[in-house]
């Protein structure tokens, strides 16, 4: 069924982003509490409880929403983090939980059933079997598609599936089966699914050697930037590797997902809601990219044409992709 | 042996100018206004300190690369410094955990909140060394504060504000109307030299590609006689 308006998701590291992400014209705002419970557990990043309380209220005052992710897999032995997160953001009044583990997702839904639960990118529950059975068992109203399906595959998904779906339409892009990759873990001990990052900062170093920019990852030297060319993450599936003596990029180029181009064909395809990625990155990345989508989904909604958003300074290498909804390769 | 230029390079901004003019007087003539600096930032903001605590309250190398100078800044949270130095030779000697190396006025902006690092750090227009976990605190903590420059500074002056305000407007007009000539300046004069720069780079990716072919087809041949 055709989408009317899209709800307009977006990140948000610190109070501040917030209130960024909401005064730019955001419908929902999604962030996480200062501790290992959240994917994005980074150092100066993240909320407080009372942070979170103020947060919620300031986004009611302009009519947004607040969503708690919860996104990361309870320690074996040590639920009690996980499962105080679920009381508490409850009881704070956040519209919804974030959640991927199914233990978790059984606690939110058996203690705080009056809070909507949404499925987390890392469940990458992408097949209507999945989603089916995480509905029917655990009542989630809404499932975050991975970055890997086109939009003709999203729309016969919607077909066949009876909760709402949210898709990434800006910024990092992971193109491996999310919540399943173990190149990081690989690479620094800590995994992108329980420490929330594909290049945690403790392992991540820069030496600028003058003519090029260096970055590591752990022990490994990821790339090579010369004095001219935009520089990326140094995350493993991005680095570039030489392989017949010729230094290419093997898996992803450092680049970012924007997606604003197929919007109205993401409302055609029964789409619910849009995704903007960067819960790492500044207030000023918030208010830029949430302000230039929020026109975005009013001109998709009125039937017009998306306007061009200029957001190549925010993306990783100074280039964007349409990413698989444009997918070419099977 | 050649020296290599670290860092991103510097504009022909005012800031290079005004750099170059103060450059040959005392710099330490600057530390009692530094240290005001930062004492009103610790008063306004002591959240940012705070934060830094988890990263064990590191020291920072600030050098903002179109000045002649750089600033140490100590983030203890009961009692951070900001220290100017210059011509230091060893930058293992400053005891720092992280560089960061930019232009003064994204730096400043930076600071502020009206610009994202990770879009500078893309473009190049910033470097940063050293503890990347440091550097993102910092970056997170200053991000979530709300700081303002302009109006930190004003507060010091008390009564006196209203009248530093207007001169600082004023200040901050002449600043923007010099640097967009300096920046007209800077385009009219590298303009020729971007033309042939471009036109090298054009000749290097056709020789690039050639060396490509040529490397393809020994492969070839090699793979046939083996």
């Amino acid at each position: 069924m055709k989408t009317e308006k899209l709800e307009l998701v977006c990140p948000a590291g610190t109070p501040a982003a917030l209130r960024a992400a909401v005064d730019a014209g955001a419908d929902t705002i999604y962030c996480g509490f200062r501790d290992a419970t959240n994917a994005r557990n980074f150092p100066g990043l993240n909320f407080s409880r009372e942070e979170l309380g103020d947060g919620i209220e300031y986004a009611r005052s302009k009519a947004s929403k607040v969503l708690v992710a919860l996104n990361t897999y309870p320690e074996a032995g040590h639920p009690e983090s996980w499962h105080r997160a679920v009381e508490d953001a409850a009881d704070l009044g956040a519209h919804a939980l974030i959640m991927a583990d199914i233990g978790l997702l059984a606690y939110a839904a058996e203690k705080r059933p009056d809070t909507r639960r949404h499925l987390s990118v890392q469940a990458s529950a992408s097949n209507p079997d999945a989603i089916a059975y995480y509905q029917r068992t655990f009542d989630v109203k809404r499932v975050v598609l991975p970055r890997v399906l086109t939009v003709p595959e999203i729309a016969a998904l919607n077909k066949e599936i009876n909760v709402e779906t949210e898709v990434f339409v800006f910024g990092g892009l992971c193109v491996m089966a999310e919540g399943r990759c173990s190149l990081s873990s690989y690479a620094t001990g800590q995994s992108p699914n329980m420490n929330g990052v594909c290049s945690p900062a403790s392992h991540v170093r820069y030496e600028d050697k003058g003519n090029k920019l260096v970055s590591k990852l752990g022990d490994f030297t990821i790339n090579q930037f010369s004095q001219t060319e935009a520089a990326g993450y140094p995350t493993l599936c991005k680095g570039r590797f030489v392989t017949q003596d010729k230094p290419s990029y093997l898996f992803e180029d450092p680049t970012s997902l924007n997606a604003a181009q197929f919007l109205p064909e993401l409302m055609e395809a029964g789409v619910t809601a849009l995704k903007i990625e960067g819960r790492q990155r500044g207030k000023a990345y918030i208010a830029q990219v949430v302000s230039a989508f929020r026109k975005a989904a009013d001109a998709a909604a009125n039937g017009q044409p998306v306007p061009p958003l200029g957001l190549e300074n925010m993306s990783e290498g100074q280039k964007e992709t349409t990413g698989a909804y444009n997918k070419r390769w099977q | 042996m050649t020296s290599v230029h670290k860092g991103p390079l510097a504009p022909l901004s005012p800031v290079l100018l005004a750099g170059i003019v103060a450059g040959p007087l005392p710099h330490k003539a600057l530390q009692p206004l530094l240290n005001l600096a930062i004492k009103q930032m610790h008063t306004l903001h002591p959240d940012v300190f705070e934060r830094m605590t988890s990263v064990n309250s590191p020291r920072f190398l600030i050098d903002p690369v179109d000045l002649p100078f750089s600033f140490i800044m100590d983030t203890h949270p009961d009692c951070p410094s900001l220290e100017i130095i210059q011509d230091f030779q060893n930058e293992e000697e400053l005891y720092v955990q992280a560089n960061v190396r930019g232009p003064l006025v994204l730096l400043i902006a930076l600071l502020e909140g009206k610009i994202d690092g990770d879009a500078l750090f893309f473009s190049r227009d910033l470097i940063v060394e050293g503890d990347t976990e440091a550097v993102l605190a910092l970056r997170n903590a200053v991000d979530g504060a709300d700081i303002n420059v302009h109006n930190d500074l004003l507060s010091l002056f008390g009564p006196l504000g209203k009248p530093a305000d207007a001169i600082a407007q004023l200040a901050g007009k002449v600043f923007n109307r010099f640097a967009k000539d300096l920046d007209r300046v800077s385009q009219a004069t590298l303009a020729p030299l971007q033309r042939k720069c471009d036109a090298q780079a054009h000749t290097i990716a056709e020789l690039e590609e050639t060396v490509a072919s040529l490397k393809k087809q020994v492969r070839r041949r090699a793979g046939k006689t083996a």
